[in-house]
């Protein structure tokens, strides 16, 4: 194969790529807190045979929109959604992890947990547990716990300095190196959740320029498989 | 062309979505009645290039990873119990809960049922049962010539029987409340059932601190919304479309890939 056509069939495997993480982000058009992720491309700079610079498409990577998504109202007094920079911290047996879905439940234990099961952490990394006998449970804008027997406890929010940097496990739970510090501009809002925020008309747009690119590479590669051909065969033939 | 896959995640998950939406709306009339929601969340990621990850000798980080996901999964179906409309039926053996608490019903198999649909009725022989005809813990029964029944808020009994001027205790409701209510499993026929995620139960009579009170007279409609239910629905249609979109789209293209020469 020739250096032109190496460099369509290198921009056909970054659009078929990026079809895969276009799907991914449809697919999760109803997951509480999920964040859009977008592929960046980048040049791949190589020679050819006589010192001509040709540039290859590659992937730089999958940055992921830190934008909030929509916040809906499910009148559940454990569905708890962020409006600003923050994450909850939540105890799992892999170590501690943070998550923007704030759809939790009591356990049998009184703790309050994620639909995994995993304890929600207060600000000073201890589970939250409602007393027993207590009545409604009402969550302040700054994560303070309180039912009618009294405050409870103070869910913990926290930011980070690079959101980027961030690794996103199952689940939508992230797991970072960087040290967690306590959100300042982070509320709370009771019985509400924050939906995803993936933008269909844009995806389905990128999906649709996705299809058409990779029909551009094929006609480029067709057309420069023909010219091979057609040259092969007129040198053939002044022998 | 994991994208296939994908896709099909994410058409399954809109489906059960809308099986969800479409069971809440069938229960808009079903009598305390708790409105669901699907809670999804994303499957596993495979890192192509980990963040974080060293790009040259020099110790260059890279800023952002290569992170593909694997579309998505249902985590819950979870009810919301927030509290139905009082719905007045003039009825002296509806009764509806005005707070946390469920009734207590026998099973015919020996174990205890819970529930807050409180439209009770008498069996032959004077008992309260259920519509189903399972009595009502602890069993209460109305003398024979009973001719009124009054129920107070906090659960007492009160029979006024041919003859008599002052009516007469003859039983006391009590209520069950759970550490973790969305973690009852439901039976059908409006019956919860206890679980391990449930908690046990405390009992106690109703208007006690964490207990609802009792409203004669009255029952709990469904809290199922049918504005924000057809809103949901809209929604997940057109996510199920978009979702066979891709599939469609990534279809296309695998037959573009064929037609290469």
């Amino acid at each position: 194969m020739n250096d032109a056509s190496s460099v369509a069939l290198s921009a056909q495997l970054a659009v078929l790529h990026q079809t895969d993480v276009i799907a991914n982000n449809l697919a999760n058009l109803s997951t509480t807190g999920f964040k859009a992720q977008h592929v960046a491309f980048t040049q791949y700079l190589s020679q050819t045979s006589d010192g001509t610079p040709i540039s290859y498409v590659q992937e730089a990577g999958t940055a992921r929109d830190p934008s909030e998504g929509p916040i809906t109202q499910t009148s559940n007094p454990l569905d708890i959604a962020i409006r600003g920079d923050g994450y909850f911290t939540i105890q799992t047996p892999l170590g501690e992890r943070f998550t923007r879905n704030g759809h939790f439940q009591l356990d049998a234990d009184r703790q309050i947990v994620t639909s995994q099961g995993y304890p929600v952490l207060s600000d000073n990394g201890s589970p939250v547990v409602i007393p027993d006998g207590s009545g409604e449970i009402t969550i302040g804008a700054d994560g303070s716990v309180s039912t009618n027997q009294g405050s409870v406890s103070k869910i913990g929010i926290v930011s980070f300095p690079d959101q980027q940097a961030m690794t996103e496990t199952a689940g939508g739970l992230y797991t970072t190196a960087q040290v967690p510090q306590p959100a300042t501009d982070a509320k709370l809002m009771q019985g509400s959740i924050e939906g995803s925020n993936v933008e269909p008309i844009i995806e389905i747009t990128r999906l649709l320029s996705a299809e058409r690119n990779v029909d551009y590479a094929k006609t480029f590669i067709n057309a420069e498989a023909t010219q091979v051909s057609n040259a092969i065969d007129r040198l053939g033939k002044t022998v | 062309m994991r994208a296939l896959n994908i896709a099909a995640t994410g058409m399954l998950a809109q489906q059960l979505n809308v099986e969800v939406i479409s069971n809440n709306i069938a229960n808009l009339n079903t009598t305390a009645f708790k409105r669901q929601r699907a809670e999804f969340q994303d499957l596993l990621y495979q890192d192509q290039r980990p963040v974080g990850a060293q790009s040259s000798d020099n110790g260059n980080l890279v800023p952002v990873g290569v992170q593909v996901g694997s579309g998505v999964k249902a985590a819950a179906i979870y009810r919301i119990t927030e509290q139905g409309t009082m719905l007045n039926t003039n009825n002296p053996l509806d009764m509806a809960i005005q707070g946390r608490g469920y009734f207590q019903v026998q099973m015919p198999d020996g174990t205890t049922a819970y529930t807050r649909a409180g439209s009770f009725q008498l069996s032959a022989t004077g008992e309260i049962v259920t519509a189903d005809g399972y009595i009502v813990d602890p069993g209460i029964t109305l003398p024979n010539n009973t001719v009124a029944v009054t129920v107070n808020a906090s659960g007492q009994v009160l029979a006024q029987i041919a003859g008599q001027t002052t009516p007469q205790t003859v039983g006391q409701f009590q209520l069950a409340a759970f550490p973790n209510e969305g973690g009852l499993e439901q039976l059908g026929g409006n019956l919860l059932k206890e679980t391990p995620a449930s908690g046990s139960p405390t009992t106690g009579n109703p208007g006690a601190t964490g207990f609802g009170q009792l409203q004669q007279g009255f029952v709990e409609t469904s809290n199922v919304n049918v504005v924000s239910e057809i809103t949901n629905l809209i929604t997940a249609q057109r996510a199920y479309e978009m979702n066979s979109k891709v599939i469609s789209t990534v279809d296309s293209m695998s037959q573009t890939l064929t037609q290469m020469q």
